[in-house]
């Protein structure tokens, strides 16, 4: 009997360590490698004080490789391309300057562009950069792009080896912000495989691609700008917990690191820690819950109310959120683009719970008998949906759920997948994650699509889609500035909390890192969403401090 | 001192047992509501006199969480075990009795689960289901109960040919009647015991595949999820996050083993004179 029992002990102890070994396993396994891949870019590099390595999340590997017209550099989460030149750049201010180009010109009708470009730049297999390469990038990307919305470019041109016209279906004043995203590539040498041997102008090269582990980078010593400061640059793929313990066994220079982690210390390493538009918050679908012809859930009895917005926009703390939830390393978010050229200050609100009530007790939401509020039979009720892998957005789920409580208003939260998020958002609010370096991003959110709606939550305002429609026609960068902060309050009319607030934003992600102490990292611009590639923008900027190295 | 001999030992173990599951499995049920609660002022809390069990990252009490997710677990376990045994027992006799095609049929149905590995199976149903509760539950219940299914077969195989079964035909005694007065109290203790020893592998397959992410969803109180999002923690020190739960859930398999193995001793004719 008693031999029996310690069997089964055994067994199942030997079950349990099975189930529970899966994830464990995984990232020892990916430490390992870490530490196999460090051992090795660390040997080549002995008594170098000029190469680097960093780790970045699984997901920041380039699925299909360094080709712009299949996400690199631009799409989700921009950031510059490394290994390609781009005719524009956007400044630490987020506004725009020249990489490739020399000048540019709009016509009035905002239909042409023309962009001249510099003479000397070399591709790194020693053939001249011209126009007809920019012709042929952007010509490919709008054929080819997965991740880009190019629709608003016709044709490019080169006219001469050193201008290229750009001809438009629609004027795009904020043409600058995607000539930043897209990398050059040469016509010559470009074809099917280049996502993996890719070649381009910029200042680095990629040497070395072990899927699934680390890329290797070197400077490309025909540069025709400043001459990297480093030299090779490393960059290892792993998930969080690896990366942090990839850090506490000293195996890279700088990893990438989430708020839970931020309390922590080790020797050696400090917590960076940059600002960012990297913004979360939810919609709150701003029509009548019914069905579309798909048969889809739409919209949402009791958000539709615009007292209710309104009032869960002034009745959320969200300073005590970035305490709780970040651990102070967030800033507040009134908006999708928080200190853009573009954003509008009148966005920000202070938190006041009274007034939130009595928004609420005017517009007719009464407590009832449980404190939940009620207004004709709907009660004030709605589940807040996150996608399931992301603990930060589900703590933030969880937080404004209780803060909501306080108002009278009944939340509960529900991990998706995105496979069925985007459908479920246009009835419920979702935990999104926004911030990209171009207004666009206004527009997608809060213009209407042709079915007469906004695409994520529905949501129409015609005064809101006309500034954006005329931003877009604007002739210069800064009036079309004025015309987005147009289309988010115009004194009478927008989306901010005087008028239909259909999002709520909650804060801006602080981007955290942990950095060898003698690493000094350049100053970095906002970083977008996505909390991958932006460190790197970069990187050829970065030095060692002491000789101890 | 009262010197117990093997049959009450057995019984007392077996009382032991089930009792602790089901006072779990209650209690579990009873504070679903307290263990979705998240509360900022509390969170990363070692364990303490509070918090027996500690606090997570977004302030849960790990306690609460750990008994509503064994009784989850209990409770998918008993659903899918449940279906998946009478399935077994069905699909067994069918299998036994009903022909040779039939039993081609069913051991072939029989071979080509076995064949598959549980737990791709597993996540592939429960994934077709839409995951959550249900994708669990009909998951488990669709995988386990080709091993029962195969015991009854053999035994009704054999029943077939005993003596008494023969000459109940030859009397003149209907299928139907055979089967319920003849059949079944033979199979009883089999089905029972096999049903009991379901339990464990339920309850840890539904934990593995919530644990990979394809079970319940991430703010159920589930012990896969409290075991898959601890692994965060680990290297950050927070042990309780994972030992506690884990260490419940081994105890609650191994007292499901022990109730099951208790039962077979208790039901098996041989052990009445201990």
């Amino acid at each position: 009997m008693r031999k029996k029992t310690y069997k089964l002990c055994l067994a199942a102890i030997l079950t349990v360590t099975l189930t529970t070994g899966c994830g464990e396993g995984k990232s020892s396994t990916e430490t390992e490698e870490a530490q196999g891949t460090s051992e090795e870019t660390a040997n080549d590099s002995t008594g170098q004080k000029n190469s680097v390595i960093v780790a970045m999340g699984t997901n920041s590997e380039p699925e299909s490789g360094f080709d712009p017209a299949y996400g690199w550099g631009a799409g989700e989460h921009v950031h510059e391309p490394l290994i390609q030149s781009t005719l524009t750049v956007t400044t630490t201010d987020l506004t725009i300057d020249y990489d490739l180009a020399t000048d540019m010109q709009v016509s009035d009708d905002g239909l042409t562009w023309v962009v001249t470009i510099r003479e000397d730049v070399k591709f790194t297999d020693g053939e001249a950069l011209t126009a007809e390469d920019v012709a042929f990038t952007y010509n490919t990307v709008k054929e080819n792009s997965s991740v880009n919305d190019f629709t608003m470019l016709k044709e490019a041109k080169a006219i001469d080896s050193t201008t290229v016209e750009f001809q438009m279906e629609r004027p795009y004043s904020i043409w600058p912000y995607t000539m930043a995203i897209v990398g050059i590539v040469p016509e010559h040498a470009y074809g099917p495989g280049y996502g993996e041997n890719p070649i381009g102008s910029g200042r680095y090269i990629m040497k070395q691609w072990d899927k699934g582990q680390q890329i290797i980078f070197e400077a490309n010593p025909d540069y025709y700008g400043d001459t990297p400061k480093m030299k090779q640059v490393t960059v290892v793929f792993m998930d969080e917990d690896a990366a942090y313990a990839a850090v506490m066994a000293g195996q890279v220079d700088l990893a990438y690191t989430a708020a839970s982690y931020s309390s922590q210390t080790i020797d050696g390493y400090q917590l960076l820690a940059y600002e960012s538009v990297d913004n979360r918050g939810f919609n709150l679908p701003a029509v009548p819950a019914s069905r579309d012809a798909d048969g889809n859930a739409i919209g949402n009895d009791f958000t539709s109310d615009v007292n209710v917005r309104r009032a869960i926009n002034i009745g959320i703390d969200r300073q005590e959120m970035i305490t709780h939830v970040l651990n102070g390393y967030g800033t507040e978010a009134y908006s999708v683009c928080d200190k853009m050229p573009w954003y509008n200050d009148k966005a920000e609100v202070s938190c006041d719970r009274e007034a939130a009530k009595a928004l609420l007790d005017n517009a007719g939401w009464v407590v009832g008998a449980d404190g939940i509020r009620e207004k004709d039979g709907i009660r004030a009720e709605f589940n807040i949906l996150y996608p399931s892998n992301d603990s930060v957005r589900q703590a933030l789920a969880a937080d404004t759920q209780n803060q909501l409580k306080e108002l009278g208003i009944n939340a509960s939260i529900e991990g998706v997948g995105w496979d069925s998020a985007y459908t479920r958002a246009l009835a419920e609010p979702l935990m999104w994650g926004w911030g990209a370096h171009t207004p666009m991003e206004l527009y997608n959110i809060y213009h209407t699509l042709e079915g007469g709606m906004a695409e994520y939550s529905p949501y129409a305002n015609a005064s809101v889609d006309q500034y954006m429609d005329e931003a877009l026609a604007a002739t210069s960068l800064e009036e079309s500035y004025e015309l987005w902060q147009k289309a988010q309050w115009d004194g009478t009319t927008g989306i901010t909390q005087e008028g239909d607030i259909p999002w709520i934003w909650l804060c801006n992600i602080d981007h955290l890192y942990w950095a060898r102490e003698n690493l000094m990292v350049a100053e970095q611009k906002l970083h977008p969403h996505g909390h991958g590639w932006s460190i790197v923008n970069n990187v050829d900027q970065w030095e060692w401090k002491g000789t101890d190295f | 001192m009262i010197r117990l001999n093997g049959r009450i030992k057995t019984v007392v173990l077996f009382g032991i047992a089930i009792i602790f599951l089901i006072v779990v499995t209650m209690v579990g049920a009873f504070f679903s509501e307290a263990a979705m609660v998240t509360d900022f002022s509390r969170k990363d809390l070692a364990p303490g006199a509070r918090y027996l069990f500690g606090t997570d990252w977004l302030g849960r009490d790990m306690f609460i969480r750990t008994l509503t997710g064994l009784s989850m677990s209990i409770r998918i376990g008993i659903l899918a075990a449940g279906v998946s045994s009478v399935l077994a027992l069905l699909l067994g006799t069918l299998a036994a009795t009903m022909g040779k095609a039939v039993d081609a049929a069913i051991t072939w149905v029989i071979d080509l689960v076995m064949g598959i590995p549980h737990i791709l199976l597993l996540i592939l149903i429960s994934y077709a289901f839409g995951k959550g509760f249900k994708g669990v539950v009909i998951g488990v219940a669709l995988t386990h109960w080709t091993s029962l299914a195969r015991v009854i077969r053999g035994e009704v195989l054999q029943l077939k040919e005993a003596l008494y079964i023969q000459t109940a035909k030859k009397l003149g005694v209907s299928n139907a009647q055979i089967a319920w007065k003849h059949m079944f109290p033979h199979l009883y203790p089999q089905f029972l015991v096999g049903l009991i020893l379901m339990f464990p592998h339920a309850i840890l397959h539904e934990a593995s595949i919530t644990f990979l992410g394809f079970g319940l969803p991430p703010e159920q109180p589930a012990i896969g999820v409290i075991l898959s999002e601890s692994m965060k923690y680990l290297a950050m020190g927070r042990w309780w996050l994972a030992l506690f739960p884990g260490l419940f859930l081994v105890l609650t398999v191994i007292l499901f083993d022990v109730a099951g193995e208790s039962l077979r001793k208790l039901l098996d004719p041989g052990s009445v004179h201990k």
